[in-house]
C-alpha cells in the first residue's frame, strides 16, 4: 500500500512537470478578465413608437482568451446579472426585473459563450456564439472591434473591445408590451476592457 | 394596430367569446355546467394568447402557465358545478390537484435556488390548499345570489386584482390579465339584466377565482407583491361565500348581494389603496 502511494505520487510530480512544460506550446491564447469598472453594457429600446429609452447593466463578469496569431482560437464567456438593470428610474428598474420583462428570480442571468471567433480585418473579428436570456438560448452572431490596448494605473495590461448588435425580445420569450408599448428590438453596446490574468 | 384599440381587442374578444358560450348554456341547461367553466378558462386563454403570443409546451417560464392552467383547470371548474350529491369530487379533486399546481408554478424558484426548498415546499402548500378551500366556497355564491349579482362580484374582484397587482405587484401583465377575466365576468352583468334565467355557473366562478389566485400567488411569487395582500384576496373571495352561510341564508334577498359588495369594496379598496399610495409615494413618474 505505502508502495504503490510512493509510485501514485511520484506519478503527479512526473505529470505535474510534464505539464508545465508543455503548457506554453498549447495555450497560446492570453486570458483576460473583463474589468467591470471599466466596461459598460447598455441597451436602448423605443417607447411608444416615439423615443429610445436608455439603460445599462452594473454587474457582470467575463472572460476573454486573445489569440493574436489564431483569432479563430479566441473564445468569450459572458455573465449578466440582469438585477443590476438600470435604467435610472427605480421603478421601471423593478418593472424590468419583473416577469413582463426579465422574470429575474427565476432567470437572474444572461449569459453569452462564444462557439466561433473569424478574423475579418486587423481589428475586427465576427463572434458566432450563443445567448441565453430568460431561459431561452438562441445563436447570435456579433461584430466586435479592438479599440485598444495599454496598461492601466496598476500595472496590469489591458485590452479593449466594443461591439454593437441588435436582438429582438419576442425571440427569447419577453413579448409583453410588443403592440405598440416598447420596440421588439433592443439595440445593445458592449464595450469591454479586460485585464491579462 | 393602435395601442388603445389592441388592449381593448385583449380585453373584448375574449369576453366575447365567453358570453357566447354563456348563451349557448343558456340554451342547453344540461350542458350549462361544464359550459360556464369552459367560458371562463377558454376566455382567459384567449387573453394570454392575444397579449402574449402561444406560449410553449411545457413551460420553461412560470409565467406561462397561467395559459395552460386557464385550460387545464376547466375540469375542475365543471367538477365544481356538478349535482351537489357529488361534490365530495370536486372537494377531493381541489384538495389533490391543487397543491401540484402551485409545485408547477413555484418549482423554477427553488431551482433558481431564490427559495429554500423548505420555502418553497410551505408556500406551495399553503397556496395549494387555501386556494382550494376558497375556490369551493366562492362556488357556493351562485346558489343563493341573482345570476347578475354573482358576475358583478366575481367581477369586482377582477378589478381589485388588476389594481393592487399593477401598484403592488408592479407588473402590467398579470393586472392586465386580471382585468381581462374580470371584464370576461363582467359581461354576465348584462346578460343577466337581460335574461333574468341567467345563471353565471358554479364552474365559470370556480375558475375564475383558480385563475385569479394564480395571477396573485405569481405577483407574489416573481413579482413585487407583498404577503398582507393575499390576506386582502382571500377575504374578497371569502366574502362571496357570504350569502350562502346559514348567517346569509337569513338575509333578505337584497343584502345578500350588498353584504359581500360592501365587503369587496371595503377590504379590495383598502387594498387597491395602499398599494396605490405606495407606489405613489416612490415618486419616480414611472406610469409604465
Amino acid at each position: 500500500m505505502k508502495q504503490f502511494a510512493t509510485h501514485g505520487m511520484m506519478g503527479l510530480a512526473v505529470l505535474a512537470m510534464l505539464s508545465s512544460t508543455l503548457t506554453p506550446f498549447y495555450a497560446q491564447g492570453v486570458t483576460y478578465r473583463v474589468d467591470p469598472v471599466h466596461s459598460s453594457i447598455l441597451f436602448r429600446v423605443k417607447h411608444m413608437n416615439t423615443a429610445y429609452v436608455y439603460g445599462r447593466f452594473n454587474q457582470f463578469s467575463g472572460m476573454l482568451v486573445v489569440d493574436e496569431k489564431n483569432p479563430e482560437r479566441s473564445s468569450v464567456q459572458f455573465e449578466i446579472d440582469l438585477n443590476s438593470v438600470d435604467t435610472g428610474n427605480s421603478q421601471r428598474d423593478d418593472h424590468l426585473r419583473n416577469p413582463d420583462f426579465f422574470n429575474t428570480r427565476q432567470f437572474p442571468k444572461a449569459t453569452f459563450k462564444s462557439t466561433r471567433v473569424r478574423k475579418i480585418n486587423d481589428t475586427t473579428v465576427e463572434v458566432q456564439g450563443n445567448l441565453t436570456l430568460r431561459g431561452v438560448t438562441k445563436p447570435l452572431t456579433i461584430r466586435v472591434t479592438f479599440t485598444g490596448k495599454g496598461r492601466n494605473p496598476r500595472g496590469q495590461e489591458i485590452i479593449g473591445y466594443e461591439t454593437t448588435f441588435t436582438i429582438k425580445r419576442s425571440e427569447f420569450g419577453i413579448n409583453y408590451g410588443l403592440n405598440g408599448g416598447l420596440s421588439d428590438e433592443v439595440r445593445v453596446t458592449i464595450s469591454v476592457e479586460a485585464i491579462r490574468q | 394596430m393602435n395601442f388603445a384599440l389592441n388592449n381593448l381587442l385583449i380585453t373584448g374578444l375574449p369576453a366575447l367569446l365567453a358570453g357566447v358560450l354563456w348563451l349557448v348554456g343558456g340554451r342547453l341547461p344540461r350542458a350549462h355546467g361544464w359550459l360556464s367553466a369552459l367560458a371562463v378558462g377558454l376566455g382567459m386563454g384567449l387573453v394570454y394568447w392575444l397579449m402574449l403570443g402561444k406560449p410553449a409546451f411545457l413551460p420553461s417560464d412560470a409565467q406561462e402557465w397561467v395559459f395552460w392552467l386557464a385550460l387545464g383547470l376547466i375540469p375542475l371548474g365543471w367538477l365544481a358545478g356538478i349535482a351537489p350529491a357529488y361534490r365530495w369530487v370536486a372537494g377531493w379533486g381541489l384538495a389533490l390537484v391543487m397543491p401540484w399546481v402551485f409545485v408547477l408554478l413555484f418549482s423554477p424558484l427553488m431551482q433558481s435556488e431564490y427559495w429554500a426548498l423548505s420555502v418553497g415546499v410551505a408556500w406551495i402548500l399553503v397556496f395549494g390548499v387555501g386556494l382550494a378551500a376558497l375556490t369551493l366556497a366562492a362556488a357556493s355564491a351562485e346558489e343563493r345570489l341573482a345570476g347578475w349579482q354573482t358576475a358583478f362580484l366575481v367581477a369586482l374582484i377582477g378589478g381589485v386584482s388588476a389594481g393592487v397587482l399593477f401598484y403592488g405587484a408592479k407588473s402590467a401583465s398579470f393586472a392586465q390579465m386580471a382585468g381581462s377575466l374580470g371584464a370576461i365576468m363582467g359581461l354576465g352583468v348584462p346578460i343577466g339584466w337581460v335574461m333574468r334565467s341567467f345563471r353565471v355557473g358554479r364552474g365559470a366562478i370556480a375558475v375564475a377565482v383558480m385563475l385569479y389566485g394564480v395571477l396573485w400567488a405569481l405577483g407574489f411569487a416573481y413579482a413585487s407583491l407583498q404577503a398582507p395582500y393575499l390576506l386582502a384576496f382571500a377575504l374578497c373571495v371569502l366574502a362571496l361565500a357570504i350569502p350562502a352561510t346559514p348567517f346569509g341564508s337569513r338575509l333578505k334577498p337584497t343584502m345578500r348581494f350588498v353584504l359581500p359588495l360592501i365587503c369587496i369594496l371595503l377590504v379590495g379598496g383598502a387594498a387597491v389603496g395602499v398599494s396605490y399610495q405606495a407606489y405613489m409615494a416612490a415618486a419616480t413618474d414611472y406610469y409604465y
